[in-house]
């Protein structure tokens, strides 16, 4: 999994919606247990402590549990799953969305230049 | 803990002296041979029979030497460059890391003296050297027995006592060294500069002090003392003398000891 | 009870003062950064710390005393320079440590450097200055230890190097110890700190948590820095 970050917004935070994406993309499947705290941080190259409150954080969310020593694990719950990625891609579209009218783009120069994007994507896996 | 010091500390110093003891034996089997076989008519044999012993002759020097050197440079390199990082946070005390120093040097002083006497023997032993010496040691003994037995025991406590205030004596003049290397490393700048002038400054006091008090002492009429040598046999004198220079060794070993320790433990300031 | 404590904390070198009046408290679990210019005085406060340094006025409690015998068992501390000496075999100087620390983890170090490729009878001398700074940080993190004292691990290595010292730091961390690190490097290090301590011309300007920076004033510590000692 690739760890990035921004110097605009506390690292914790980050860190949630990171796990998160990992949970929604699959790459942390429902049901299966996670890497150890000090294992994680050390991939993303974070503090242990800080990780440590992030996946404390998404436990309290429900998308993942721990069992007393077998660690934590990702949820099974596949609506919970979809919940979070339903409000990912919100968080996407809300801040294309800020970038487009702050460029000066009307609601439906927005929706025309997206259908036309996609039209294109689509003539372009046509072809290929 | 002392003992893993000087385990470490023998390390250290055991890859420079032991090499050094080797070049002695093997310039003085070297020199053995040349006194032996090549010093005679052969010009060519006769230069490289000299420089062999002329080796030797380096070697020893090279011994004594290295042996002072490493005594200073040791305190010097392991306790107060880069090395001292590492040695000053262990958890030892500032006692341990001195004494540390000072009985490895001090058998190393030991080994170098036995290690000249050795190879020494090694030059002069020919065919019949081993007889020769034995009927040294014989004659030697056979005149012990001639003598009383006082006399006898008066000999080796005199030698015994020399070797004591020459052992003492140089441990001392060691830690001479190491308080003015700890006192001018106690600085902020200019470290090595206050040693030195640290190390003249106690040599002038140590003099001072001792003018002060010979004349201090002649004042009080403290010579009378020697008064009561007179009913002394010589040979008691000079005991007393000895043991009078042993204490002195000691406590001057020991105002350096302290001194050591003092700026070690209360004015460390590494650069 | 905190691992580190410096009450007014003064030191001066002939005219100039290192530290001063400095004041903090470091508690056990945290990484900690020492943060601040060339010079500010981090490096006098860690040598405090550890008893290389004698105060001029105030005071310092390592583990509840004052630095000495009984703080060094425990604490490990990486100096700015390579103190090992040099002649010694990665053998010798794993006896060494071994010898002289009871909470040091001989296995963890070989294991570590296994992983570099470092060979047991290899000399220090023969290493390069990274190698060296690597085997040197292997020997301190392999510890034990109740306060890790590292001063500029991360100086003057290249960034592969850089990024295998800060995971061994995470890796070996320890909640019931305290790891502070000392840099100028503050970006490298940033995502790796609970708290920092920014220090400039021997007193203390802030002591915060690197997330309450990020969300207070919406900046990096990084940036926040650059912002506070721009020239």
């Amino acid at each position: 999994m690739q760890w990035q970050f921004s110097n605009d917004a506390p690292i914790y935070t980050q860190l949630i919606q990171q796990v998160k994406v990992g949970i929604v993309t699959g790459a942390f499947p429902p049901g299966e247990r996670l890497p150890s705290v000090r294992d994680l941080a050390t991939e993303a190259g974070v503090n242990p402590n800080t990780m440590q409150r992030a996946l404390a954080e998404l436990e309290r969310d429900g998308l993942v549990y721990s069992q007393r020593t077998a660690g934590r694990f990702v949820t099974e719950d596949n609506t919970m799953i979809n919940q979070a990625k339903r409000s990912l891609a919100e968080r996407h579209v809300k801040t294309f969305l800020e970038a487009m009218l702050r460029l000066g783009f009307q609601r439906d120069e927005i929706i025309t230049l997206i259908t036309q994007e996609l039209g294109e994507e689509e003539a372009d896996h046509a072809s290929a | 803990m002392l003992r893993k010091l000087l385990k470490h500390e023998f390390r250290a110093t055991g890859r420079i002296m032991l090499p050094m003891y080797l070049v002695l034996l093997v310039t003085a089997l070297g020199s053995n041979l040349a006194g032996r076989k090549m010093l005679g008519p052969s010009d060519i044999l006769n230069i490289l029979g000299v420089l062999i012993i002329m080796a030797f002759g380096f070697a020893i020097c090279g011994v004594l030497l290295m042996s002072f050197v490493l005594m200073i440079q040791r305190f010097y390199k392991n306790l107060l460059q880069d090395e001292g990082y590492l040695m000053f946070t262990l958890p030892v005390s500032i006692h341990q890391h001195i004494w540390s120093k000072v009985i490895v040097s001090s058998v190393w002083f030991i080994a170098t003296v036995l290690a000249i006497i050795a190879a020494s023997l090694i030059v002069a032993f020919q065919g019949g050297f081993l007889r020769e010496l034995f009927d040294f040691l014989r004659y030697f003994f056979e005149g012990l027995q001639k003598l009383k037995i006082s006399e006898a025991l008066n000999g080796t406590v005199y030698l015994l006592e020399f070797a004591i205030l020459m052992f003492l004596s140089l441990v001392a003049f060691s830690l001479q060294f190491y308080a003015a290397l700890a006192a001018g490393h106690s600085r902020a700048n200019h470290k090595m500069l206050w040693s030195v002038v640290w190390f003249f400054g106690f040599q002038f006091a140590l003099q001072f002090a001792g003018s002060l008090l010979i004349m201090g002492l002649d004042r009080m009429n403290f010579f009378r003392f020697f008064d009561c040598f007179d009913g002394l046999t010589p040979a008691a004198a000079i005991h007393v003398g000895l043991l009078l220079a042993i204490v002195c060794a000691v406590i001057y070993g020991a105002i350096f000891y302290a001194v050591t320790t003092f700026f070690l433990k209360k004015h460390l300031n590494l650069e | 009870m905190p691992v580190l404590e410096c009450k007014g904390l003064t030191k001066r070198f002939g005219r100039t003062t290192a530290l001063d009046e400095v004041s903090l408290a470091i508690e056990p679990g945290r990484i900690v950064g020492l943060l601040g210019p060339n010079g500010s005085g981090k490096t006098t406060l860690i040598k405090l710390a550890n008893g290389l340094l004698t105060p001029d006025g105030g005071y310092i409690a390592v583990c509840g005393g004052a630095p000495g015998r009984e703080s060094h068992s425990l604490v490990s501390y990486l100096p700015e320079r390579t103190a090992i000496p040099t002649w010694m075999t990665a053998r010798q100087l794993l006896d060494f440590y071994g010898d002289f620390y009871q909470d040091f983890r001989r296995e963890a170090a070989e294991e570590m450097l296994d992983h570099l490729g470092i060979q047991p009878g290899q000399a220090v001398r023969q290493m390069s200055k990274g190698t060296r700074e690597k085997v040197q940080l292997i020997m301190v993190m392999s510890r034990a230890a109740k306060l890790y004292l590292l001063d500029e691990p991360i100086g003057g290595v290249d960034p592969a190097t850089r990024d295998y010292i800060l995971s061994t730091i995470i890796g070996n961390y320890n909640p019931e110890a305290a790891v502070v690190i000392s840099t100028h490097l503050i970006a490298d290090v940033e995502k790796v700190l609970d708290e920092v301590v920014f220090i400039h011309q021997g007193r203390v300007m802030l002591q915060s948590t690197v997330d309450d920076i990020r969300e207070d004033k919406g900046m990096s510590v990084d940036a926040l820095f650059r912002e506070v000692f721009k020239c």
